[in-house]
């Protein structure tokens, strides 16, 4: 039986629905980040199992016990909030202290769990500062002690790296993860980082528009996206619609006006929408025939990324973007072939997706 | 230099304030000290052992430290409600809650006379419940009281407006998801950080309502108030250096009651600096 449950869940603002049959399931210990364009309702999700918004359908189950209309306060929920929401007015002792003392605990245990706390994150001899004499990394770990302090059944995340530099956060987020194990208590973790999102999670739930498209292991969805929302949100720019297969011994081929694709995608599902990455289409200068898995085109623009290039190369089938590296880069105007290896396409299911080739 | 660059903005100000309120001031104050050259204390002996005056520097006292409780406790609940609005709809209830301003203590007091008076709104409603009706609140401390709380309410609720607007939604959404209930929430978070609103606000209504001049005049009939007791003093009977005295007692309670206030306030707030993290 899995540790956290949302069945059905729906919220609307001003009658817009925004989340609408909403179902999610985090098993013991894990944690799941949610990943999803801005504005499609990762926030609220997290909102809805802190309690701070109300589901007007469904249940909300955490450890077997119904949580759908139980107050804030009553939770027992550790929330992470972007901006620490750290008590201005408190010493560091008293803010982490503050959730140990609604619940009434003794000041000797309280003193003990505190500095236990404070420990923890790293922040000893720190207690009698005021949250205005931190840095923003060493806010962001108070603002983590006071939820993890009260031993939460949950605990929920929302961007709360979002306002620390790229070194910080990266050192920050393994160290969320180390005490979220360290703890086994179930997580929710709300990101605009990819690369946070997959390098902390058991799992990531790649939402969009109030849905989660997929739910998967990082790696999972790394390499293989589910819909065609999924694969252009986690950067296979190049979509390709073929207009029709045919199975020849255990790859099927697929064909595209005069193109021919052989694809050996692992997870067939019959779709007839193959996408594939940048970094995995190789150019090459033109010449010899086009062959199978290849397309002729033309260099639009070329991008300089620091490792590589990024071209962008018209054909026949639209403009594909291509990652190379390369000493004697292809200029704007050269005629070139690109060469995509059947391994590399991946077979996705349409859903809605920004404008695309093919 | 560069650090003292900044002292030169505090000029103009200063300026002003010293020729036009320090100089005056220290003039009057001064001038309470010595009678015909000589140093003396002969003027406040004479007031602070007159139990008439200390009757009226107490009913003073009194009302405008009562008129300061209850605005603070009319316009939290108001100003929070305010601050939590979406912005049209707290511009809306703005300027409804400074509308009293806009008309003068003199038209406000009279309309407050008409209310209170004999035949007035309150007057008849008593009486309608059998009361003697020759019990008319007007011309007492009361109506000098209802009449400071109309006057000073629209600045506590602008003033504590002002601080709840910058305590964010998420410090009282943390205390709840620590576990905090609805009171623990308002005493130990809401009115700590509300604090510097209700200083600002609580001396400014003090102040103002200490040295109200219209309003007492008007609704307090014979009842005197130190400042229409000034005022007799100065232009009726003409006696500056009493009045002087008089002016001078009002400046020093004045400080001591801001500086009680202050005390106070320390007691609930604020170390590290004011509202947000
Ligand atoms: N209080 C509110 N009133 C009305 N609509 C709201 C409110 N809060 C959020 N929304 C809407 O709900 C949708 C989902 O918002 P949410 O904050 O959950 O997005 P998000 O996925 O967290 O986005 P971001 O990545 O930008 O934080 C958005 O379209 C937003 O405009
Ligand atoms: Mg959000």
């Amino acid at each position: 039986m899995s540790h956290v449950s949302l069945q059905n869940v729906a919220v609307a603002y001003q009658k817009t629905n925004i989340l609408e049959n909403f179902n999610l399931d985090i098993p013991e210990g894990e944690l799941v980040s949610l990943l999803g364009p801005s504005g499609c309702g990762k926030t609220t999700t997290l909102r809805l199992v802190a309690g701070f918004l109300q589901s007007h359908q469904g249940s909300i189950q955490v450890g077997g016990k119904d949580y759908t209309t139980v107050p804030v306060n009553k939770r027992n929920f550790g929330f992470v909030f972007q901006n620490y929401a750290l008590f201005p007015h408190m010493s560091i002792f008293d803010n982490i202290a503050f959730g140990l003392r609604q619940r009434k605990v003794s000041k000797k245990d309280t003193y003990t769990k505190v500095m236990e706390m404070l420990e923890l994150v790293g922040l000893q001899h720190f207690e009698n500062r005021f949250p205005k004499e931190l840095s923003g990394g060493q806010k962001q770990r108070v603002a983590i002690a006071r939820a993890l302090v009260i031993n939460p059944d949950l605990l929920l995340f929302d961007e709360p790296l979002s306002n620390l530099d790229a070194n910080l956060r990266v050192s920050m987020r393994s160290e969320i993860r180390r005490i979220q194990q360290e703890s086994g208590i179930a997580a929710i973790y709300v990101s605009h980082d990819q690369e946070e999102c997959f390098s902390i999670s058991d799992r990531v739930a790649i939402m969009n528009k109030g849905v989660i498209e997929q739910l998967d292991h990082p790696a999972a969805i790394y390499h293989r996206p589910r819909t065609s929302f999924v694969a252009s949100f986690i950067g296979f720019k190049n979509f390709l619609r073929f207009d029709r297969r045919s199975e020849n011994g255990q790859k099927p081929i697929f064909y595209k006006g005069d193109s021919t694709f052989a694809v050996s995608y692992e997870k067939d599902t019959g779709s007839m929408t193959g996408v594939i990455r940048p970094d995995d289409i190789r150019i090459k200068p033109a010449g010899p025939p086009v062959t199978e898995n290849e397309l002729s085109g033309t260099i639009i623009t070329a991008i300089f990324l620091g490792r590589s290039y990024q071209y962008e190369v018209k054909t026949e089938h639209g403009s594909f973007t291509a990652n190379q590296e390369m000493t004697i880069p292809f200029q704007s105007g050269d005629s070139v072939v690109l060469d995509m290896p059947p391994h590399k396409w991946v077979l996705v299911e349409e859903s809605e997706v920004p404008s695309y080739a093919g | 230099m560069k650090q003292y660059g900044k002292y030169l903005f505090l000029l103009p100000g200063l300026l002003v304030l010293t020729l036009f309120m320090i100089i005056p001031i220290a003039g009057t104050i001064l001038s309470t000290f010595f009678d015909a050259g000589s140093f003396t204390l002969a003027g406040y002996m004479q007031y602070l052992q007159d139990p008439y005056f200390l009757n009226i520097l107490w009913v003073t006292l009194r009302t405008s430290l009562l008129t300061t409780l209850i605005c603070i406790l009319l316009a939290f609940p108001a100003a929070y409600y305010i601050s939590k609005c979406r912005p049209r709809m707290k511009m809306i209830l703005l300027l409804l809650s400074i509308f009293p301003l806009l008309t003068s203590p003199v038209v406000r007091s009279f309309s407050w006379m008409v209310i209170l008076g004999k035949g007035g709104i309150i007057d008849n409603t008593m009486a309608l419940f059998g009361s003697d009706t020759s019990i008319s609140i007007l011309y007492t401390p009361t109506a000098i009281l209802i009449g400071l709380v109309h006057l000073f309410l629209p600045l506590s609720i602008i003033t504590l407006v002002g601080v709840m607007e910058n305590i964010g939604d998420d410090v009282v959404e943390a205390a709840k998801s620590l576990g905090a209930s609805a009171s623990t929430t308002f005493w130990h978070i809401l009115l700590p950080l509300s604090v510097p609103g209700l200083m600002t606000g609580s001396i400014l209504v003090f102040v103002g309502s200490f040295t109200a001049y219209t309003t007492p005049a008007l609704l307090g009939g014979r009842e005197s108030v130190i400042s229409t007791f000034l005022y007799q003093n100065a232009v009726t009977l003409n006696d500056w250096q009493l009045a002087s005295v008089v002016a001078t007692i009002m400046i020093v309670l004045s400080f001591v009651v801001i500086g009680i206030m202050n005390w106070l306030a320390g007691k609930v707030a604020v170390r590290g600096g004011n509202i947000r993290g």
